[in-house]
């Protein structure tokens, strides 16, 4: 068959488009393009800004372009940058491994075992997701106070990595239980009898396929301290123990001390740690590794 | 391996009644024993029960005269094959077969001397590096039997097996876990609630139903003499005939004066101590023979043929509207609304108490 003919077969599953139909798609994708527009916009200009050698402690929109790094440099060697960057991550490793080993034993609690007060904790659980964290702040300044002064070595950087961690074991535990329910529980049996006991039975059967699922929660407990600027400004008081979100922003409040493009910079910078992650993590997020356990 | 079932009961915690009870079993080395039962009866919670998986609430399971009841799965030398295969998605075809060996920590060698010998006896050799997502079900199928192969149990135990293969396959394995069963010598025990299987695979069959063994015994057993109503009607296909009555004289006589069958003397002895007590006739569907007789005869209408070409099935209507299933070589010619007569063949009638259900003859 000839490619004309080919051209003239209709092979869409999809019924042709009527003029109305050509419109709405034009509308549709102009709305995306104004979608992607307000999305990209802001973030070229950070770039932009970064960058730029002509601004000089404020941003100012129509300021011709001259490459410089002195931002950066201002950045690196006139504030606290690395200390906030270490602060973070640190604090964003340490939320998302307690809250990666908490979830896992939780979520396979939830599931696999049925208790006294399951159901209820679950329920009370979900109730409590519903208070902003933000809510409980004079308790927890309160309570660290408390614990501080029995344990000095007791942080507030370490209070907040539970904070961080607590909100994310509740509402992640329900997320991993709806997740392992729908493993089939003949394969713990299986593991059972082939000689694994219940911990052996998570590590070797479950988690290799929940991994996608940990590898989101893992990925979302990381952004978490990142994003936080109410609860580090409140906290912490020490600048050098501030979180990036914190830290950046002594870089704005005020106008004696006023460095947006140097704002702008770091807001960059911040970026790169949670691309890496993603980057190292994007394999385990595909999904899809259940299929074929059980039954074709 | 000798299984015994001696007494044995199990009661779910926060249910009010015994899910089974009373359970009496003796399972001979190498027998291939079929637990047959309709949905919910308890089967796979007998299973389980053997297998370690669900706890045993009273009675004691002995294998070779030894208490199971508090023995860990792995510690009980068994191996199981699950409906849904449970094979372990993470891992290789080689992998899975592997895995209970590892954690037994057998040497190396031995470890892929067992597997490769059982993939080259399922025939899965190909596969052997593959995922259990890349393979077909027939194939994930031969995998979960050859995990439990590997193990050389003494007791293989199968739950449904073969619900998710489709008709052809599923003939085809009947016979490869027939002949398996007879190489390995183990004692293998399977649960199913399709009577074929059951019908064509066991050397012994356990029939329950509501948590209670109705029959034990050979295949042929359960078709010529089931021991109540219930096995009559479980067990074979179609569905027995069943004819409400009394006796009397001797003699049955159905409901409506359908027809009165005069039993072979053996039965007739049997009957007589139920003089003027309702009964029930079962009789096969090719237990009907075509043609007017003296005795046992009876003139009914052709409702409905199923044709299967060795034989047609009649779905007949008596004159009140009480329905029967003949069945009748296929060269026979009948026609749906024709009147016909039949008489039953005495040898192959089934009587039944019909208030308790037990048999009579």
């Amino acid at each position: 068959m000839s490619r004309n003919q080919d051209k003239k077969l209709y092979l869409s599953d999809r019924p042709p488009l009527t003029a109305v139909k050509v419109t709405m798609l034009a509308v549709s994708y102009c709305l995306l393009f104004f979608y992607v527009f307000i999305v990209l916009w802001p973030l070229a200009q950070i770039l932009f800004t970064s960058f730029n050698g002509n601004h000089g402690s404020y941003i100012q929109i129509g300021t011709s372009f001259t490459f410089s790094l002195k931002h950066f440099n201002y950045l690196f060697q006139e504030t606290y940058f690395l200390n906030w960057v270490v602060n973070t991550i640190l604090i964003a490793l340490a939320t998302a491994l307690l809250t990666l080993l908490f979830v896992s034993l939780t979520g396979y609690a939830y599931s696999r075992y049925r208790f006294k007060g399951r159901k209820a904790s679950l329920m009370a659980i979900m109730l409590i997701q519903t208070i902003p964290t933000f809510a409980g702040i004079a308790a927890f300044y309160t309570l660290h106070s408390i614990v501080a002064a029995i344990a000095p070595w007791f942080s507030r950087q370490m209070f907040l990595i539970l904070i961080y961690a607590g909100g994310g074991i509740a509402g992640n535990t329900f997320i991993l239980k709806g997740y392992i329910d729908s493993i089939s529980t003949e394969l713990d049996d299986a593991a059972r009898i082939d000689g694994w006991g219940n911990l052996q039975v998570y590590r070797l059967i479950i988690m290799p396929i929940v991994r996608p699922m940990l590898s989101v929660i893992a990925l979302w407990s990381f952004i978490g301290p990142f994003l936080d600027y109410l609860l580090p400004s409140i906290l912490l008081n020490d600048p050098k123990a501030y979180t990036l979100a914190t830290g950046l922003h002594t870089l704005v409040n005020d106008v004696r001390n006023m460095h947006q493009p140097v704002f702008a910079a770091g807001g960059l910078l911040t970026a790169v740690p949670i691309i890496l992650l993603f980057i190292a993590l994007q394999k385990q997020l595909v999904s899809g590794l259940a299929s074929g356990a059980v039954k074709g | 391996m000798k299984v015994q079932l001696v007494n044995l009961g199990k009661k779910y915690e926060g249910r009010e009644n015994f899910t089974i009870r009373h359970i009496d079993l003796e399972i001979d080395d190498q027998d291939f024993c079929v637990i047959l039962g309709p949905s919910g009866c308890g089967k796979s919670t007998l299973l389980r029960m053997i297998a370690g998986l669900n706890s045993i609430t009273e009675g004691d399971l002995l294998f070779d005269g030894k208490r199971m009841n508090k023995v860990e799965p792995k510690d009980r030398d068994i191996a199981m094959v699950f409906q849904s295969y449970a094979l372990y998605p993470h891992m290789t075809v080689y992998d899975n077969l592997a895995f209970s060996l590892k954690m037994r920590k057998e040497r190396k060698t031995v470890i892929h001397d067992r597997v490769t010998e059982a993939a080259e006896l399922l025939q899965i050799s190909e596969y052997l590096y593959s995922k259990p997502s890349e393979i077909s079900g027939g194939q994930r199928q031969r995998v979960a039997l050859g995990r439990a192969m590997v193990r050389k149990a003494g007791v293989f135990l199968l739950d449904e097996p073969l619900s998710n293969l489709d008709a052809k396959l599923r003939e085809h394995m009947r016979v490869e876990l027939v002949r398996l069963h007879k190489s390995l010598e183990t004692t293998t025990i399977y649960v199913t609630h399709d009577q074929t299987e059951a019908m064509t695979m066991a050397t012994k069959i356990v029939l329950l139903d509501d948590g209670k063994v109705q029959q034990v015994g050979k295949p042929a057993e359960f078709y010529d003499r089931p021991a109540n109503l219930f096995v009559a009607g479980f067990i074979g296909s179609p569905t027995m005939n069943r004819f409400g009555g009394v006796v009397e004289g001797g003699h049955f006589k159905a409901d409506g004066d359908l027809f009165v069958a005069e039993p072979e003397k053996e039965d007739r002895d049997k009957l007589s101590a139920y003089e003027g007590q309702r009964v029930v006739l079962g009789i096969r569907s090719e237990r009907f023979i075509a043609g007017e007789s003296d005795k046992n005869s009876f003139t009914v209408k052709v409702d409905v043929i199923e044709m299967l070409g060795k034989e047609q099935l009649l779905y007949c209507k008596f004159a009140d509207g009480k329905e029967c299933v003949i069945s009748e070589p296929g060269y026979f010619t009948y026609a749906v609304e024709e009147d016909h007569s039949f008489h039953l063949d005495t040898a192959g009638l089934h009587f039944f108490l019909e208030e308790s259900g037990e048999r009579i003859n």
